[in-house]
């Protein structure tokens, strides 16, 4: 799915998946900043949109 | 072509008259030279029309999907691909072994229609003079992976040089670059859905993109909606596509389809050890995405 998004030309940290178990708070945490942060850096997205 | 024509029509004539068999897959000629069509012959009195010609084009194993929930014997002829799209069903259970009789032809490589047809217009100042399709040109299986009788004699594999090269040199753009080539391209497409209906890999009964509650897709044929579409479809193909290449010579529009099948399957390829769909039966035996290892790699989604 990644590779697939990469290929038509999503950014790669647009579309991350994290493998985080229930009792992992601390991970949940530490990740969500991760994304938050590389999508902040990216700035909107404009594509796969409706533009008129 | 001319021998396997006649053998193929021996063998159909052979199958009606000892009622092994309830129906034969095979193709017809149609009006003009440069075109066949696909023909279910239901008697002996229809195996004169049936033929095998350059033009042979067409994956008979999805028509076979119309009879999978019926009790027909059916005979089909196949090409090395299209072997393969049965192989395919036989892994999903649409169909059992003992319903099929097999005739495999070592396919000598097929010719594109659409390309003569072009030709034979008056329209097309470049006249190409190599007819052959596109399709056959990346075909890795020439001869039947399954079959009862095996006309023809072996060909080599047709594929020149290395493989999935369209695939590397696309993934080596930018992501603007790849976006801005994916746009261009799928909001030429007008969601026919032909590329679904001429699949054999696609197989389920209600698809995603017919149901309406919930509607997952939009129907509106503009860019957003048409990229969903197309990753979607794409993405329920991974390790089921065997690379026929029919939804490419379907497509009205030309969007170059196989580029996507074959991203995927590379990335299969990759992820979960060499493997191609389809090109080997074995009784019980599961393609990777259809069963869970401990050790399959996180990447992939």
């Amino acid at each position: 799915m990644k590779g697939l998004l990469e290929f038509m030309g999503i950014e790669p940290e647009r579309y991350q998946t994290a493998w985080i178990s229930g009792s992992e708070g601390n991970k949940f945490q530490e990740v969500m900043h991760k994304l938050v942060d590389d999508v902040t850096t990216l700035g909107p997205n404009r594509k796969l949109r409706y533009v008129k | 072509m001319m021998e396997i024509t006649k053998q193929i029509k021996d063998i159909a004539r052979q199958l009606f008259e000892e009622k092994k068999i309830d129906l034969f897959l095979a193709w017809e000629k149609s009006d003009f030279d440069f075109q066949s069509m696909p023909f279910f012959a239901r008697g002996v009195e229809d195996v004169d029309k049936i033929i095998f010609d350059e033009f042979s084009i067409h994956n008979l194993s999805n028509a076979l999907l119309r009879f999978r929930d019926g009790k027909e014997r059916i005979g089909i002829v196949v090409k090395g691909c299209d072997s393969r799209g049965i192989v395919r069903l036989l892994e999903d259970h649409q169909f059992t072994r003992d319903r099929l009789h097999i005739v495999g032809v070592c396919c000598p490589g097929m010719k594109d229609p659409l390309k003569a047809f072009r030709n034979e217009s008056g329209f097309e100042k470049n006249i190409d003079t190599d007819l052959s399709a596109d399709k056959c040109k990346d075909c890795i299986q020439p001869n039947p992976v399954i079959y009862d009788v095996l006309l023809g004699e072996e060909q080599p594999v047709p594929l020149q040089g290395e493989r999935f090269l369209k695939v590397k040199e696309m993934e080596a753009l930018t992501p603007d670059e790849k976006y801005k080539f994916w746009e261009d391209t799928l909001s030429t497409c007008i969601r026919c859905y032909a590329c679904r209906q001429a699949c054999v890999a696609c197989n389920c009964r209600t698809c995603i993109f017919d149901e309406s509650r919930p509607q997952w897709v939009g129907r509106e044929s503009e860019v957003s909606d048409n990229m969903m579409y197309h990753i979607i479809r794409a993405f329920h193909m991974t390790g089921r596509c065997i690379e026929c290449g029919e939804c490419e010579r379907v497509c009205p529009v030309n969007i170059p389809l196989m580029l996507l099948n074959q991203k995927l399957i590379k990335d299969v390829d990759n992820y979960f050890g060499p493997f191609d769909a389809g090109l080997k039966y074995e009784e019980g035996a599961k393609p990777p995405l259809s069963k869970y290892r401990e050790n399959d790699p996180d990447d992939f989604l």
